[in-house]
């Protein structure tokens, strides 16, 4: 059986609007993201850690990461639905056949982030009341375990979209008389833990860095003891970060990486990779210029900086993606009924409500006071 | 048939998107009738410098953030997932029909959690008039959320010209469009209420405060009871006709819609002679039945307006077994186990002697043996028939729905559906795969139940 056969065809409508667009779109979104995924995944557990050591300094930073997740959470969901989106519009073909196939893990996401956010909402209720009880705690941990098995589950599903030639045998494994159970799981494949190690080691770069932004924008008042000290953490976590990053990253590109995408990564697209690869000793070293403490304008650096560091690893992780495809199908090779009235009215849409965020968060800044000591 | 079935045993697939979309709908209806509660209700606590009031709405809007922004807001990208999950064609076509409605509603939803937020933390902290701003904000925003998947949601049962126009706008504004947002701003009006009933009920030991929230919630929640009528008769009046027939052939339906509109008028009874006309009578053994009786009547109305959208998943674009309506003569020349990507697949890795040059061999698949025919027919059933129906045991069994079917009914039923039941999709496939079709249904058929005595002139 030819395993590109199983791909879906292509829909008798079209892309809505030029392939371009529509990756951009997605990527810009995943960009977005990403920040408060690797929150909800390396900041909680960093924080959980945190607030069980005697030092009042990392004590302060643990409850303020916790405390601000359940915001951080709910941007990071709906930041999540413009990806979705545009991958279901872009990669139908191959998107809905691999979900399928792993439907029952693919469906736990929902369970399991209604488990974990209600989790993070229990554990932060529970510092709000000065002591935090066994089932804070536990809530806590349930939902950093939660939250993990639900990036296993999305790495599960997006690594198997691009293995057509690992779907014939996990469909006969786990089907009835050809109807898939949904029981699959794309474990046999070596990509899928170290990109999951990878991006957890970027996760942490990304925690460290929005641990020295919080200090330098977003606290007012207190001691520079704490900012000095969240400076020093941030350091030592963001180096562990690259380091992990730098190891993960080498297992995954060099012991994973098929001949087409070694030879289109390391060839023609080198300049990209080395950039993404490279990328993270930057939010770093932005990170070590601020041992004293960090002041609003490095922090802001830091946290642009990182977020670049994300937008060259979704761009990157969107390239490897369709040269992986390109064995199979050619995504972009489809129809285009670009719907230009409801595209305008969505930018314009876009441009007005980032305009009425921006009024809002101004507003609300605007009334921050400095923290009691 | 673009697609893999997954098959989901005694419940189906597409029932986890009706359990996935009940649980939503209990909450989407309150993130936004509880939006527009907040929003209005801080706008009049801070013109009459209710100070008390403040306290409570703020009270409320954590319970509102708690429900909403979780549970609602995650269960409602639930239903998208379990779609792409359960109906992959209907949600191919609908996302690229309608990328940019859920691009737009995305922008909404942003500003709603933003608002939400910044509405609950800076509460005291802002001025009064840019928090009600704020809290307005919100309120617009998760209305227009709701006018924006309507749309969608309205097109699935009535895509109007769609078919011949092919255009966004023409797909968005549909004939089930109007009426639906008036039957959902009412459902949302009604629920907030009834919401607010149930935490105030709870919370509010004062009892002046409490009947001034009764007195205040009443309004909306009666007109939104006119409004859920209204709306109810528009969507009514704009059903297709097989889908009004549907409705009308359906005894469970009809017992629903009496249900669904009887509880309607109850409740606007109970509200107008209750808090409305006498306010105190809000207890918390009230409130709850209150908000039992509203959170039924709206699992009612969507499970009517999910049920009645037969043979379509998404009417006259995607039938109900994910075929659309243009592949049936292609599919019925080729077969089914030619034609869909997965059945083909199917027919090649346990059967790859009947595929010659990438055509099944028709005939040859009633030369199989009996088991291998019957392991066919129900490959056949995977991808025909279990998107309405379990096979054994469970949601809308076929061994339940055919006792005491003789031979000559299952060959019907297999050879044209459509002409027993007019709501369920034609067959899709060659004749020679009706036969293996029903070689598997004849395997699930039970005696009849009922024995009655032979007729006068059977004895004869």
């Amino acid at each position: 059986m030819n395993p590109a056969d199983l791909a879906a065809p292509p829909s008798p409508l079209g892309f809505p609007a030029p392939y371009w667009f529509l990756v951009l779109l997605k990527v810009a979104g995943f960009t977005l993201h990403m920040a408060p995924m690797h929150l909800w995944t390396a900041g909680l557990l960093v924080a959980l850690l945190l607030i069980r050591r005697p030092d009042a300094h990392a004590r302060l930073l643990g409850e303020r990461l916790i405390t601000q997740l359940p915001v951080v959470i709910a941007l990071g969901i709906n930041f999540g639905i413009v990806p979705l989106l545009f991958l279901q519009v872009a990669y139908y073909r191959v998107f809905y056949p691999a979900t399928v196939l792993v439907a029952w893990s693919w469906f736990a996401v929902i369970p399991l982030l209604v488990l974990a956010y209600y989790g993070v909402y229990l554990y932060a209720g529970g510092l709000r009341q000065t002591r935090l009880g066994r089932l804070h705690r536990l809530a806590g941990w349930v939902a950093a375990a939660a939250f993990l098995a639900i990036g296993f589950a999305f790495a599960n599903a997006l690594t198997l979209m691009t293995r057509l030639d690992a779907w014939p045998d996990l469909w006969r494994a786990t089907s009835r008389a050809g109807a898939p159970l949904g029981t699959a799981l794309n474990l046999s494949d070596p990509r899928l833990l170290p990109r999951w190690l990878m991006l957890l080691a970027l996760a942490l770069v990304t925690t460290a860095a929005y641990a020295v932004v919080d200090a330098g924008l977003f606290v007012r008042g207190l001691p520079a003891a704490y900012r000095r000290w969240v400076a020093g953490f941030a350091l030592r976590l963001a180096t562990l970060g690259v380091v992990g990053f730098a190891l993960f990253g080498s297992w995954y590109a060099f012991g994973t990486w098929g001949a087409e995408v070694r030879q289109a990564m390391l060839g023609r697209l080198a300049p990209l990779t080395a950039a993404t690869a490279a990328a993270p000793a930057l939010p770093w070293l932005l990170i070590a210029r601020q041992r004293r403490g960090p002041t609003p304008g490095a922090a802001l650096a830091t946290g642009l900086a990182q977020f670049g560091v994300l937008a060259l690893n979704a761009t990157s992780r969107q390239v490897v993606q369709n040269v992986e495809l390109a064995r199979f199908l050619d995504v972009a090779a489809e129809p285009m009924r670009t719907q230009w009235s409801p595209l305008v009215v969505f930018l314009l849409l876009l441009a007005g409500g980032v305009g009425v965020i921006l009024w809002m968060v101004g507003r609300a800044r605007s009334t921050l006071r400095p923290v009691p000591h | 048939m673009h697609y893999p079935w997954w098959h989901v045993p005694f419940l189906t697939a597409p029932m986890l998107i009706a359990i996935v979309a009940v649980l939503h709908v209990l909450v989407a209806h309150y993130a936004v009738g509880g939006g527009l509660f907040l929003a209005a209700e801080a706008t009049y606590a801070y013109r009459t410098h209710n100070h008390r009031y403040l306290d409570y709405l703020r009270q409320h809007a954590w319970f509102f953030i708690l429900l909403t922004v979780v549970y609602g807001a995650i269960t409602g990208v639930g239903i998208w997932w379990t779609i792409g999950l359960a109906s992959p064609l209907a949600t191919e076509s609908l996302i690229h029909i309608f990328v940019f409605g859920w691009a737009m509603e995305y922008v909404f939803f942003i500003l709603e959690i933003v608002s939400a937020f910044i509405f609950y933390y800076f509460w005291g902290r802002l001025p009064p008039r840019t928090h009600q701003a704020v809290g307005w904000i919100y309120a617009v925003s998760a209305w227009i959320s709701l006018v924006l998947i309507t749309g969608i949601t309205g097109f699935m049962l009535n895509p109007g010209a769609w078919p011949q126009r092919q255009s966004f706008w023409v797909g968005f504004f549909n004939p089930q469009f109007l009426p639906q947002v008036a039957a959902r701003t009412g459902g949302a009006f009604l629920l907030a209420a009834l919401y607010v009933y149930l935490h105030a009920a709870f919370k509010v030991k004062d009892p002046a405060l409490l009947r001034l929230i009764e007195q205040r919630s009443a309004r909306p929640a009666l007109a939104g009871s006119i409004l859920i009528v209204l709306g109810g008769a528009g969507w009514y009046l704009f059903l297709p006709a097989s889908a009004r027939a549907a409705l009308a052939a359906a005894s469970v339906l009809n017992v629903l819609v009496v249900l669904l509109f009887a509880i309607t008028v109850a409740v606007f009874v109970m509200l107008y002679l209750g808090p409305y006309r006498n306010p105190g009578w809000l207890s918390p053994g009230f409130a709850l039945l209150f908000l039992g009786l509203g959170l039924a009547a709206v699992t009612s109305g969507e499970y009517v307006r999910e049920a009645v959208r037969k043979p379509f998943i998404v009417y006259n674009v995607v039938l109900g077994n994910q075929i659309l309506p243009a592949e049936l003569p292609r599919l019925r020349a080729a077969g089914i186990l030619q034609g869909g990507v997965w059945p083909r697949a199917f027919v090649s890795t346990h059967y790859p002697h009947l595929l010659r040059e990438g055509r099944v061999d028709q005939e040859g698949l009633l030369r199989l043996p009996q088991a291998d025919q019957v392991l066919l027919g129900e490959a056949l059933f995977m991808h025909a028939c279990n998107n309405c129906h379990a096979s054994r045991s469970g949601f809308s069994a076929l061994r339940n729905l055919m006792r005491g079917w003789t031979p000559e009914m299952v060959r019907a039923v297999t050879e044209h559906p459509e002409r027993v039941h007019f709501f369920m999709p034609p067959w899709a496939g060659t004749e020679a795969e009706s036969r293996l079709l029903e070689q598997y249904l004849r395997t699930l058929v039970l005696p009849s139940p009922v024995e009655l005595p032979e007729p006068m002139g059977g004895r004869r």
